[in-house]
């Protein structure tokens, strides 16, 4: 039995079945709803206004929301409200997901392509009675090294070709030792494989031309498995809960990112046989959930993975719209949530090579840090958690058009907004500046306490920071903290010890540096010896892309790169408790 | 010194986390041969249930907590030998076995509720993090406790707190014990849905919790 629900002001209408969720309705029919909790009417992101239809009394819960937010009574959440009637409703513009902007370029470096796929151009000699050489006779004089690893399906496409005989051929050879397609004429050049960021909330994919290593387009995208979770410890659950979503989660991804690829073939021009190979890049979670490879091992302690470093899978099976008998290639995990984004930044930012001690962290949700001190690599996982991100901030929100990313105090507060538009809440780089500013000022002491007990501060029009939100605050920040502190201190090191710092993610470049240190988010290490990375992930899925020197690289660094578990360190309580005060590194 | 401004030092004590105030106000306590129930009822007591207030109304945040369970923890250190020797274990709300569910390593907000249940007056076993369900069982039986709180950070993890409730019926156990369950992503829905004795925010909320359960028997 279906109805009609019909979202307003705009009049869009579709047909529903009944019993079915309004946030799963309203996702089957294109309309993507903020969800950070798996549709458990935890996160109270989701709220839509009933304008017309069944209005059941509230949940405690909605309650609570609705109460704190100051809705009217006619707001319900959308994953908790079960159609059983005609609906019109309105869908409030901080429900819906936005659109994200995103950082493309990584830290270059040069890197000499030698890349796993190579083409090779053969002129052909015409058979004859003497020498009646096949084909595959001709392609193994020019490419002697050839192991020849055939699929049935080219030997069909081969004998295609052969009836008609052109004076060149090209070859695509894989590694050496395996041809994977087969061209009349020279087609060299036309040799391109795709760098993947498969981020948890944002996906990334550049075309990079594998002859020359050049990049020549990148597009972002939104990865659908957020209605699953705005998390990976959602999405891990929800698969843990039921298995089946392993299905739903990978096709999900795969969706974003073939209509990405897609989208950037088209603009290009470029044909989906002439893709040879892609490199992807997430954290483990992402990993395992773009493989559709069981997740039920990082859902329990002690979080191991199924796999760190695979052979490159035939995209056919990886389920990935390029040349069938293509490659996809997943740079590999490090151990447990610390994944192939990480070790493909490492490789990016070529950590390897320099000389001395340096942390690298990336400021996302799951707040990874790596330490080298000399020869010798450490990671972490600090689960800094969505503060960073805007989430469980009252007016937070992400870094989208809209946000305030940045705070001065010039004789009271100034802001600058994403995009310049009007301010509609404060992003993680935003909630830094505001935090540093009123602790300057007083307005905060150091425990996090607002002065004079008040239970808000004013920000900007409308835009209010919350004491509640600035113990968020308080948490994520000890988290990294000490996650440096027990790192450093695992190895006797201090912050003086070190040679650098260099911080990556999205996060990373908007960040103010002197407030970062106010905060005791970032040591007090000398200015210039703190460098900005932007999406090394990305970056590093190119360099594996393009080299398989960098692609050894990566699976030696994984193999020994050493994993420290911080919950388990005896000392992480009471290092984390310290950690809570606001206050510099001495 | 009055018994009344004596007592004013000590929630004092206890609120402004100063430890070493707390043990000399304990040892004098001691020396001076006050009642020991008034002492603590009067004395520390008040201290922590003014911590618990400061943390609703904001002013106190963990690391205040913390310290002002030390204070508690280090008052009552000097005390125990005399509460012992007067058999003073009526002076005990309840005892509480507590622990992280398998499959689970956090352990900091659980650590906190078990300090703040200790401060407030329970006898307190703390069987740390990845505890199996049967480990919490045994514990609770030789334990004879009275509670059981289970600390879940993950919605994976999360779902043992329900297994374990079935365990207990399975082996005809679950009156014996009131089952409090806890941790970020748990809520007063799942804590009714698996049918558990409640569900607490935080570390005060425990507190406020277990006493009123308590209350009820």
């Amino acid at each position: 039995m279906t109805f009609g629900l019909t979202i307003l002001p705009q009049g869009h209408s579709f047909r529903v079945k009944k019993g079915v969720l309004l946030i799963e309705a309203l996702r089957d029919a294109g309309i993507n709803l903020v969800s950070y909790c798996n549709h458990k009417g935890l996160c109270g992101k989701c709220f839509v206004e009933i304008i017309k239809g069944a209005l059941a009394p509230a949940e405690a819960r909605e309650k609570e929301f609705t109460t704190r937010k100051r809705l009217g009574k006619r707001y319900r959440l959308a994953c908790l409200y079960r159609i059983s009637g005609d609906l019109k409703i309105r869908i409030p513009e901080p429900a819906l997901l936005p659109k994200m902007p995103v950082l493309k370029r990584g830290l270059r470096r040069a890197i000499l392509p030698d890349p796993a796929v190579k083409k090779v151009v053969f002129a052909s000699c015409p058979p004859n009675l003497a020498a009646p050489l096949s084909l595959s006779d001709e392609v193994r004089r020019q490419i002697p090294s050839l192991r020849q690893k055939v699929s049935p399906g080219i030997l069909s496409e081969w004998a295609e070709l052969e009836g008609q005989r052109p004076e060149e051929f090209t070859a695509t050879v894989y590694e050496n030792n395996e041809i994977l397609d087969f061209e009349p004429g020279h087609t060299a050049e036309k040799n391109f494989g795709i760098a993947i960021d498969i981020g948890t909330t944002t996906l990334v994919a550049e075309l990079v031309n594998l002859n020359t290593g050049e990049t020549l387009d990148a597009v972002t995208g939104l990865n659908s498995q957020i209605h699953f979770g705005a998390d990976v410890v959602s999405r891990i659950t929800a698969v843990f809960e039921d298995p089946k979503k392993s299905g739903a989660l990978r096709a999900a991804v795969l969706d974003s990112l073939n209509s990405m690829i897609e989208k950037l073939l088209g603009t290009q021009r470029i044909a989906r046989r002439h893709v040879y190979e892609a490199v992807a890049a997430g954290n483990t979670a992402m990993n395992h959930l773009f493989l559709g490879l069981p997740v039920k091992t990082l859902a329990l302690a002690p979080y191991h993975a199924v796999f760190s470093t695979l052979p490159p899978v035939p995209a056919s099976e990886a389920g990935l719209a390029i040349h069938p008998r293509g490659k996809v290639y997943i740079a590999p995990n490090i151990k447990s949530f610390v994944g192939g984004d990480i070790a493909a930044g490492l490789i990016a930012i070529d950590l390897r090579h320099q000389q001395g001690n340096y942390l690298f962290i990336d400021l996302g949700t799951n707040g990874e840090i790596v330490l080298k001190k000399g020869r010798r690599f450490l990671a972490t996982s600090t689960a800094a958690g969505p503060a960073f991100e805007g989430m469980n901030i009252r007016c937070g929100m992400l870094a989208v058009p809209g946000a305030i990313y940045k705070v001065e105090d010039r004789s009271g507060l100034r802001v600058r907004t994403i995009g310049n538009l009007p301010a509609r809440g404060l992003c993680g780089t935003g909630l830094i500046d505001l935090v540093a500013i009123f602790l300057g000022q007083g307005t905060i002491s150091p425990q996090g306490r607002i002065r004079n007990g008040a239970p808000k501060l004013p920000v900007w029009r409308g835009v209010e920071l919350f004491q509640r939100d600035i113990r968020e605050i308080q948490l994520a920040v000890a988290a990294v903290k000490t996650g440096i502190r027990l790192m450093l201190g695992r190895e006797n090191l201090t912050v003086r010890d070190l040679d650098g710092i260099y911080v990556a993610g999205a996060f990373g470049n908007y960040l103010n540096i002197d407030n970062s240190r106010k905060l005791g988010l970032l040591p007090g290490l000398d200015k210039k010896k703190i460098r900005f990375v932007g999406n090394s992930a990305l970056a590093g899925a190119k360099a594996l892309l393009v080299s398989r020197k960098e692609r050894a690289r990566s699976e030696h660094l994984a193999r020994t790169v050493r994993h420290v578990s911080l919950a388990t360190d005896p000392s992480f309580q009471k290092t984390f408790i310290e950690a809570l005060r606001f206050e510099a590194w001495k | 010194m009055t018994k009344d401004s004596f007592f004013r030092d000590m929630a004092k004590a206890i609120v402004d986390g100063d430890k070493d105030s707390a043990e000399a106000l304990a040892k004098a306590a001691l020396a001076q041969g006050l009642d020991l129930q008034e002492v603590i009822n009067q004395g520390y007591i008040p201290g922590i249930q003014k911590v618990g207030e400061l943390w609703e109304q904001g002013e106190y945040f963990l690391p205040e907590l913390i310290t002002s369970a030390e204070c508690m923890k280090a008052a009552m250190a000097v005390l125990r030998p005399a509460m012992e020797q007067a058999r003073l274990t009526s002076l005990s709300l309840g005892k509480v076995i507590i622990g992280t569910i398998e499959g689970d390593i956090h352990d900091i907000g659980k650590n906190l509720v078990a300090s703040m249940l200790s401060a407030n007056g329970f006898d307190v076993v703390d069987l740390g993090a990845d505890v199996k369900l049967d480990r919490f069982i045994q514990a609770a039986r030789e334990a004879q406790a009275d509670f059981i709180c289970l600390s879940a950070l993950l919605t994976t993890t999360m779902l043992g707190q329900r297994r374990f409730i079935e365990l207990l019926r399975e082996h005809g156990l679950r009156e014996r014990f009131k089952v409090l369950v806890g941790g970020a992503p748990v809520n007063h829905k799942w804590a009714e849905s698996i049918g558990a004795d409640g569900y607490a925010e935080n570390a005060m909320a425990a507190v406020a919790l277990a006493k009123s359960l308590r209350d009820k028997r």
